[in-house]
């Protein structure tokens, strides 16, 4: 059972593996033929121009600002709307849960035209402006729930002591949250990581392009001239963050999940 | 009303921001909508008194489109809901190497839809893909499984499915760890075989969860995009492609903003009905189900 759950989710992705440690000749020998294996594809990714680095050095610029900027506006807004009593919490609620599922492609084209008007394209940390926006709704409804999870007798008696807002967040009530800002950090950097639609008409900057871009455009030109053995390799490059994130965080993302579906 | 201004002082940047990204499009779209923007008009809206909303309700494409799009979600998400139910049940069971386990199986969802898509590309490709290499080593011979347009819609949703069913099943698991193990260890002793237990106790605990997974998922498949792009591109001859990449080529390609703008909203309302029609089944099929089951 086990072995066969492997085989489903990872079959595709080993066949990338063996496909990028193959010469293009062996690609298209018959399957069961012996090949000897190369690192010739890694190296023309790593070599190209430019390097395979900086997209993935790209990707992680965009990430992190679109973490640090959601986690900035969300832990306020979670914060207020915890607070907020009446029919305003629950529309805001609504519109959140209603922004959180809606499809994004949709946005592409009036926010193409806002990245005109305002010259934000071609700039990648201007690209995590509607990032942030796109990860927001999921990262405030998260983080309610765990602001509805801490006593309120706890906030109570910081002020009691005197703290003011700012200090009562940050050494009493975010220590606290800590779980939930990581699981939900890596929910929003796993979100920017991957976003294509966005991204594919923001950059046309070649040194700027972000992975999934970069990959695709390897993938590009005419259907039958894709270089697979190059894709193939820069999957396995640009997965390898992804795998060695999953493989830390795998009990923080099911945590999280858990808190805020409770609520949600 | 101190606590009440405040909270709403705290808010506000996210939801500015929220507002420009989310509400300023549409409010945008249902403009654009009504003017001509197109190259004949050099990309300047002019006014053309609703003639893009004739030409949608008279666009056979468009149609097509709304017909292909709601029978990809249904199918996928159908298939999603299942798979993804039997996938948190096995990773809910105290096995060995449980975390490592649940790790590899999310791997998928975490990876960018467009990698995937090429990767699919490759193995379905005709004749070197394994898929082809093994018909070939069998003695048959290769097959375009992406040049004929049944083969093609079943591995777009195949691949969709296996893109999205561990996020699925993520949720559910979130879902059976609420669920207390003593009740499930009660009604073992009471007798119940697996399948009862699971249809009288997981299953109605479940519900939200598998509701919260069915609106969100089908959300989403009503506006999938970057998939359909890179696997088929919506051919062949146009028979997986989808409202969201119609309206990517009519502002793109075609570059007709206008029209693009109401192919986009109208794709957002039909998602609105569908969602809203699915929501209303579902709380009545929740009523209806627990007015059954005497408390």
């Amino acid at each position: 059972m086990r072995l066969l759950v492997l085989l489903w989710s990872l079959g595709p992705l080993l066949w990338q593996l063996r496909t990028s440690l193959l010469r293009p000749e062996a690609l298209v020998a018959p399957l069961l033929e012996g090949n000897p294996w190369t690192l010739a594809n890694y190296q023309l990714v790593l070599s190209g121009d430019p390097p395979f680095w900086r997209y993935l050095g790209n990707s992680t610029l965009v990430g992190l600002a679109t973490t640090l900027l959601t986690l900035l506006l969300a832990v306020p807004c979670a914060y207020g709307l915890q607070k907020l009593r009446g029919p305003l919490r629950w529309g805001v609620g609504l519109a959140l849960v209603g922004a959180a599922m809606f499809p994004t492609v949709l946005l592409f084209l009036a926010l193409l035209e806002i990245a005109r008007s305002f010259g934000l394209a071609n700039n990648l940390l201007t690209l995590s402006l509607p990032y942030t926006a796109l990860s927001l709704p999921l990262a405030v409804l998260l983080l309610r729930a765990a602001f509805a999870d801490l006593p309120g007798e706890l906030e109570d008696a910081a002020r009691l002591e005197g703290l003011d807002l700012g200090q009562r967040l940050q050494h009493v009530l975010l220590p606290l949250l800590a779980p939930a800002l990581a699981s939900t950090a890596i929910l929003v950097f796993l979100a920017s990581w991957n976003e294509y639609a966005i991204a594919l008409t923001w950059i046309s900057r070649n040194d700027l392009l972000t992975l999934p871009i970069a990959i695709a455009r390897i993938g590009g030109g005419s259907v039958f001239t894709i270089p697979y053995g190059a894709f193939a390799a820069a999957t396995v490059l640009g997965s390898l963050p992804l795998l060695l994130l999953v493989l830390l965080a795998q009990r923080s993302i099911v945590s999280g999940l858990t808190r805020g579906a409770v609520k949600g | 009303m101190r606590t009440r201004t405040s909270s709403l002082l705290l808010m506000l940047p996210a939801l500015v921001l929220l507002a420009t990204v989310f509400l300023y499009p549409l409010l945008r779209y249902g403009w654009l909508s009504l003017q001509a923007s197109s190259v004949l008009t050099g990309l300047l809206p002019v006014p053309n008194g609703g003639a893009n909303w004739l030409r949608l309700l008279d666009d056979a494409r468009f149609w097509t489109d709304a017909g292909q799009t709601l029978r990809f979600a249904l199918c996928s998400v159908a298939l999603e809901l299942v798979g993804g139910l039997a996938l948190a049940l096995l990773l809910h069971r105290p096995l060995r190497g449980r975390g490592p386990l649940r790790a590899l199986t999310l791997l998928p969802w975490a990876l960018p839809t467009t990698v995937m898509a090429l990767g699919w590309r490759w193995i379905l490709n005709d004749p070197h893909g394994p898929i082809n290499g093994a018909i070939r080593s069998l003695g048959g011979t290769s097959y375009g499984f992406l040049s004929t347009p049944a083969t093609t819609w079943f591995f777009v949703v195949l691949a969709d499915v296996w893109k999205t069913m561990p996020f699925v099943a993520l949720l559910l698991l979130a879902g059976l760890q609420t669920i207390p193990a003593d009740l499930e260890e009660a009604l073992r002793l009471e007798g119940a075989s697996r399948v009862q237990i699971l249809r009288r106790l997981t299953l109605p605990l479940l519900l939200p969860y598998l509701s919260l997974a069915l609106l969100f998922r089908l959300a989403q498949s009503l506006g999938v995009f970057d998939l359909i792009q890179v696997l088929s591109g919506g051919g062949p001859a146009g028979t997986t492609e989808s409202l969201a990449l119609y309206a990517y080529l009519n502002a793109m390609r075609f570059l007709d903003f206008g029209y693009a703008s109401t192919v986009m909203l109208a794709t957002f309302l039909l998602l609105v009905v569908a969602l809203g029609g699915g929501w209303l089944l579902l709380r009545r099929g929740g009523i209806a189900r627990a007015t059954e089951r005497p408390a």
